[in-house]
């Protein structure tokens, strides 16, 4: 029985108000009689647990990082309309900056998809915007600025990930050496701390399996609420990203501290429970949507390949590598990464050549690159809808690691996919706008404010 | 009939759970951890308003959140939405129906339905499920409570961070309100200790989580 199945039966045969009794049996009856297909998903790399739009979403925001001399300077939340047929279709229609330059990152919704939080990786303050009271115009409301104090040392939010009334947030760095040990931390949806869980070392595994690999780093954090599964990954602390890429790399003992690992945990513990040697900086995560489908893809930025973190025919939890990314010689550094709502494709970004590849992931044991096109000179993000029908790209990957000159090409690009070739819908040039580096997308409705109604329930 | 005989078995089967032996299944595909082996932070306190319960009688939201492990969801009952207010008192029902088969439970839990409906959710509607309930079976107090007006309602509603919005089409068939589904455990002084929605609102979660608090308090009586 699938989902749209349950909806009916639901719908035609009982309501709560008229026969109190009859629903409580028909509410058991669908618990303990049915296989309940719930539709956890959002447009295809949000949390399971965000209020989704399913149709077409009518802004993009952007959260962009400032640029020093390049108009007011300062990080910046940009809104630009994606209304198909609107007058303002393509353009920005709004932008609001907050207080100086904080290695603007990633950013993630409330689950009622009513506040935006915005975080800083360098000064660690994590901005908060009301997205609900006027979707086209979001309105500051508060900061964030005691991050470090608050959580015991961990620094450098990575983003913030909605869970019923509460935000994980997955770190980069600690205060204490700024490498790339690190935490987990939740506030709740009113922005107070609740707890700091540090990811497992080879000194204080926390109870996890496999501690001699263990190395404490941090990056993406996603759930899979039918398994309890929790799983991160790894990339590097504030040393390294916030050093110039050419110094980086020029040092090899830099070039150490980079995260090698991901980790299982249990998520409604918060316990760590397995670590995987995944080498090369495991980045974004994410987590297949079929009912059946249990696994996880990941892209490593410095080994250039998928992964695939699956549950195998004994019920075990396990990771490998699954395909290579490009044939280029020492690799494209792949950055983000948005598989289909259907699990069937994945776009991957490639950062140093500027391109998206597509695999086919049908069978995810074995993607099958599909296609590939030049977005610009360097590109980092990628956020599908979830109906698949359109793709949008940015550029700025970090503000010391982005190109120089020419070839540091700074835009939202927005086009139309097929499932065979992406066609150019708009072009934003973020740099002849004044606006700085484009880093993180997320999808806007009106649809979600008051007295209107959204497509999840 | 048959849903009558429906409901009569699946009762029987429900109460025949133990509590910790309850089955996983394919939304929930997990072993549920063990009570007491995990911590359970505060996250906030437990707001208060005023209400009125089911016998039409002023009641504090406060002294419904005190004095006992609370699991309260807000809710309406012309709700259809299948994974918000059917499926939360779906739990809730087998919640009271384990309830009555521990004491500990029974004498320490409490359920508490707050509807976000005041004016079709009147406390003589409500007072049909709670009387449904005290006929039933006598597992754990739950009560069902409302509030006067939504001038009343929207504080406590904000408090909660409890979303709620009209729909376009009164007649929507998932009912006229859309929301998201919230249940909050809160412990005995009143601090909420977790959140779940449809996603982690696994009856085996909660019964673990209660019991992780029942044994905290026993660990912290012995101090």
């Amino acid at each position: 029985m699938n989902a749209s199945n349950i909806k009916i039966s639901i719908n035609t045969s009982v309501r709560l108000s008229n026969f109190p009794k009859a629903v409580w049996a028909g509410a058991l009856a669908l618990t303990l009689t049915c296989n309940l297909g719930t539709t956890r998903a959002d447009e295809t790399c949000s949390s399971p647990y965000l209020a989704r739009i399913e149709g077409q979403e009518e802004f993009v925001y952007v959260w962009t990082l400032g640029v020093e001399g390049l108009g007011d300077g300062a990080d910046k939340l940009v809104t630009v309309d994606v209304k198909p047929g609107s007058s303002t279709y393509g353009k920005v229609i709004n932008s609001v900056s907050v207080e100086g330059r904080n290695e603007a990152h990633h950013a993630g919704f409330t689950d009622d998809r009513r506040q935006l939080w915005l975080a800083g990786l360098d000064t660690s303050r994590v901005f908060i915007f009301d997205v609900y009271t006027d979707p086209s115009k979001p309105r500051y409301v508060k900061t964030i600025d005691n991050f470090e104090k608050t959580t015991g040392g961990a620094i450098g939010p990575h983003g913030a990930y909605p869970l019923p009334g509460r935000m994980l947030i997955p770190c980069l760095s600690n205060s204490k050496d700024k490498t790339g040990r690190t935490a987990l931390v939740e506030f709740s949806n009113d922005g107070d701390y609740i707890a700091t869980h540090w990811l497992p070392t080879k000194e204080n595994a926390r109870g996890a399996a496999d501690a001699n690999i263990a190395d404490g780093y941090g990056y993406d954090a996603r759930v899979l609420p039918r398994k309890n599964a929790l799983l991160t990954s790894s990339f590097t602390g504030w040393n390294n990203y916030m050093t110039e890429f050419s110094k980086m790399t020029a040092n090899p003992e830099a070039m150490k501290q980079f995260g090698q690992t991901m980790v299982m945990w249990d998520f409604h513990t918060r316990q760590p429970k397995k670590i995987f040697q995944v080498p090369g900086a495991p980045l974004e995560v994410r987590w297949a949507w079929g009912a059946n489908h249990n696994y996880a893809f990941t892209a490593t930025a410095l080994g250039s390949k998928l992964w695939l973190v699956y549950l195998d025919d004994k019920g075990e939890w396990q990771a490998k590598e699954v395909a290579p990314i490009s044939d280029v010689k020492g690799g494209v550094l792949p950055v983000d990464i948005s598989l289909s709502a259907d699990d069937k494709t994945l776009f991957v970004c490639g950062f140093m050549d500027g391109k998206c590849r597509v695999f086919d992931v049908s069978d995810p044991h074995k993607p099958k690159q599909i296609y590939e096109k030049k977005i610009g000179q360097q590109v980092n993000m990628v956020s599908e809808s979830w109906d698949g029908k359109r793709v949008y790209f940015t550029s700025s990957l970090l503000a010391r690691w982005d190109k120089k000159g020419a070839d540091n090409d700074q835009f939202l690009r927005g086009y139309a996919w097929d499932g065979k070739e992406l066609k150019p819908a708009f072009d934003l040039d973020f740099t002849a706008l004044k606006l700085g580096r484009a880093h993180h997308m997320l999808f806007g409705s009106t649809k979600l404010g008051p007295n209107r109604v959204v497509a999840s329930n | 009939m048959r849903l009558f005989l429906t409901f009569i078995f699946l009762i029987v089967r429900v109460t025949s759970f133990a509590g910790d032996q309850l089955p996983r299944d394919s939304d929930y595909d997990y072993e549920a951890p063990a009570p007491g082996s995990y911590t359970l932070p505060v996250i906030k306190l437990a707001a208060d308003g005023a209400l009125l319960d089911s016998n039409n009688k002023n009641v504090q939201l406060r002294d419904l959140t005190h004095g006992r492990i609370t699991v309260l969801g807000f809710i309406y009952t012309r709700c259809a939405a299948p994974r918000a207010c059917p499926y939360a008192i779906n739990v809730f029902d087998q919640l009271h129906s384990v309830s009555a088969k521990d004491k500990a439970l029974t004498q320490n839990m409490r359920l508490v339905s707050v509807s976000f409906d005041p004016e079709h959710d009147t406390p003589q509607h409500l007072a049909e499920y709670s009387e449904w309930v005290s006929e039933t079976r006598s597992g754990c107090e739950w009560r069902f409570a409302t509030a006067k007006s939504h001038a009343e309602l929207e504080p406590i509603l904000a408090a909660y961070n409890q979303a709620v919005d009209q729909r376009p089409n009164p007649a929507d068939p998932q009912g006229p309100l859309y929301h998201t589904l919230r249940v909050f455990l809160v412990d005995r002084d009143g601090r909420i200790r977790n959140i779940y929605s449809s996603g982690t609102l696994d009856l085996r979660l909660v019964l673990a989580d209660v019991k992780t608090l029942l044994l905290e308090e026993a660990r912290l009586s012995k101090r």
